[in-house]
């Protein structure tokens, strides 16, 4: 089918990264704005723009909160499909586990738990018992939050990136991860089709024609970011590797998975079942000191970032202390482990043996949960890097084929055209119309959230339509004027929305930069205002007119520069 | 495109995700079963070979565009993908029995 290895990585490159590329726009664009998640959370929550603040008291201030906690509505409806039988009553589902997490750009808390079932399961190999529950709660006041405020950073633009809020049959986490193994392909195939990649590095013409700059651009972001961009699309496989892309310890090794459970359990004192006898909560605050003690004495001192507790009421309980990791790259960790009932010191986790230690800080690399705002500002360079590498090979995908479609009459081009136009313009669009319907819908609004999703998708379908509608002149070689429509468009939408959040709240940048600083709002009002300006000016720059003789001569040359296909 | 190299290339892609999935799975179940013989924590085995695995079927991938021949190929991914399967469950028996 190919001739030579080139011809065949060529085919990859273009293929696989043309079809797959519409995904990883996606990937990279929402996973550089994940880097802010918590910040546009605030953003977008206007109730909760105070500052974060460390774990509160469990004795005094969530122990109480717990009592509030009841099963998630969706989870109940999904479990009783799978058990025999009607589930009671959910008022009277006891919970059977909890945890508390929080990180340093946290102000809000997100705690959780497991309520128990009665009911057996359909299938006998089915041990997942029990319902979920989560609330978000105000450490400072000790109340919850209103649940129906969707969390736009954390609760939509971050799955976005890793499973597309695509979650029947968990296709959205399928397709990415295709994808991610598709942008790995797409990086080895690319360093091989390019030979001269260390000339490539400082090549930048601009002036030049727009297949040619937009080549040079390719190249640059690719090879530029190349380690990034190959780090972020690796570890997105292995962090989902044990319970979704590759589940053999689930499956297959099941057996042997249980086995080593038990004999773990066994090992470190922590009970895997219930002992059936009830047993009171020793002071949850004394154990956190003496973690904070345990920490401290180990030259690590630090605020804890993961609280959980097991067999809740049981003999057989414990309680469960993780150090936050805003200090280092791998993720929470030096955990302690207590007897609920007493508050002794079961189990002190062993440092982390070498390849523990390259998963941690490997998956802790891609999570950034460390406190470093340089380097959160480099995440979201390099994704938008991966975001242009990608945009400017639809550009090249269809400078390259649109006169010799236009010979032949075929869509080829046109359509690829305006899936891109969607796809760049249409996707910040998207993301930029969600943010603006967050603050013209009034908070109090049943369903708020579910509005604003409404209004994500309907914003990135009207894209898609003037894309296909406006796409005509690509069948002529002509451009699509589009691609300027929806950059003004974004334009005005960006500003606007900068505008709605100083009318609906008062928080104007002079407050959140200069009077009351408050970064996380004002950061997000900046990006606003500069994805408007880049908006401004490429609208400016797509209405010079291109000459056509100066397109076809740079087609000819372009056939002598890429031979692959 | 006619329907002769159509079908050439639905080939290749098959094989490259499927083929190459199936290749990458089998071999974590040989991995993992064959370190724990070796008296390795499984915790231990489990994340090690979700690091290698995903860099064995990269190269699976690309291999099955770049190879010459299909029908090694489809060999090398199911034959490989079967065998290794077989080894590692009996591992996993023998460790459990």
């Amino acid at each position: 089918m190919f001739n030579s290895l080139r011809m065949s990585m060529g085919w990859v490159h273009t293929w696989m990264g043309l079809v797959l590329g519409f995904v990883l726009m996606i990937c990279f664009f929402f996973g550089a704005l994940s880097v802010f998640d918590r910040e546009i959370d605030r953003w977008a929550i206007p109730d909760t723009r105070f500052e974060p603040q460390p774990m509160p008291s469990f004795d005094k201030v969530l122990k109480p909160i717990y009592q509030q906690l009841r099963p998630d509505p969706v989870d109940l409806a999904a479990t009783e499909r799978r058990v025999i039988g009607s589930l009671p009553d959910p008022e009277t589902l006891k919970l059977e586990s909890l945890f508390a997490y929080t990180t340093h750009r946290d102000p809000v808390l997100l705690i959780g738990g497991e309520f128990a079932i009665p009911n057996q399961p359909i299938d006998p190999a089915d041990d997942h018992q029990h319902v979920h529950g989560r609330a978000t709660v105000n450490p400072a006041t000790g109340e919850l939050l209103n649940d129906d405020a969707l969390k736009i950073g954390s609760d939509w633009f971050y799955p976005m990136h890793f499973s597309l809020n695509f979650n029947w049959m968990m296709v959205g986490y399928w397709i990415v991860g295709l994808a991610a193994l598709v942008m790995l392909a797409g990086l080895v195939s690319g360093v091989i089709i390019h030979r001269k990649i260390f000339r490539e590095f400082f090549t930048f013409r601009p002036w030049k024609n727009l297949f040619r700059s937009s080549l040079d651009l390719h190249n640059m972001t690719g090879v530029v970011a190349l380690p990034f961009h190959f780090f972020f699309a690796f570890t997105a496989l292995v962090i989902f590797a044990s319970n979704i892309y590759l589940p053999v310890t689930h499956t297959t090794l099941k057996p042997l998975h249980e086995h080593h459970e038990k004999l773990e359990a066994a090992r470190t004192g922590l009970p895997h079942e219930p002992a059936g006898v009830a047993a009171p909560l020793a002071s949850v605050d004394a154990m956190v000191a003496e973690a904070k003690r345990r920490w401290s004495e180990r030259d690590m001192a630090g605020e804890v970032g993961f609280l959980s507790m097991n067999h809740l009421g049981d003999e057989n309980g414990y309680v469960s202390i993780y150090r936050a990791g805003s200090d280092r790259v791998a993720l929470v960790g030096e955990g302690i482990h207590f007897k609920a009932s007493t508050g002794e010191v079961i189990r002190e986790e062993p440092p982390r043996s070498v390849v523990s230690s390259i998963d941690e800080f490997l998956t802790g690399l891609h999570l950034q949960h460390f406190e470093h705002w340089m380097l959160r500002w480099f995440y979201v360079f390099g994704g938008l890097l991966g975001a242009i590498c990608i945009a400017t090979g639809f550009v090249l995908f269809v400078e390259k084929r649109k006169a010799g479609h236009a010979k032949t009459g075929s869509q080829g081009s046109r359509i690829v055209d305006a899936l891109a136009v969607t796809t760049v313009t249409g996707m910040v669009l998207a993301a930029v119309g969600m943010l603006v319907a967050n603050r013209l819908l009034p908070a109090d609004l049943l369903g708020k959230g579910h509005w604003e999703q409404t209004a994500f998708w309907s914003v990135w379908g009207l894209a898609f339509l003037h894309a296909v509608w406006r796409s005509s002149p690509v069948a002529k070689a002509r451009h699509n004027p589009a691609w300027r429509e929806q950059s003004l468009v974004l334009g005005l939408m960006s500003l606007c929305a900068v505008g709605l959040n100083w009318l609906t709240t008062g928080d104007h940048l002079i407050k959140t930069v200069f009077t009351d600083t408050y970064w996380a709002v004002a950061g997000v009002d900046l990006s606003l205002i500069v994805t408007a300006l880049i908006a401004f000016f490429a609208a400016a720059k797509l209405r010079a007119p291109v000459s056509e003789q100066k397109t076809d001569n740079a087609l000819s040359r372009n056939k002598q520069v890429n031979a692959y296909d | 495109m006619n329907s002769q190299a159509a079908l050439q290339t639905t080939n290749r892609i098959f094989a490259a995700i499927l083929g190459g999935y199936a290749f990458t799975w089998g071999f974590s179940v040989l991995g993992i079963t064959s370190l724990v013989a070796l008296g390795i924590d499984f915790h231990e085995a489990e994340t090690g070979l979700s690091l290698i695995a995903f860099l064995v079927f990269l190269g699976l991938f690309l291999w099955t565009f770049a190879a010459k021949s299909m029908i090694r190929v489809w060999l090398v991914l199911a034959g490989g993908s079967a065998v290794m399967m077989l080894i590692g469950t009996f591992l996993q028996n023998s460790l459990l029995s």
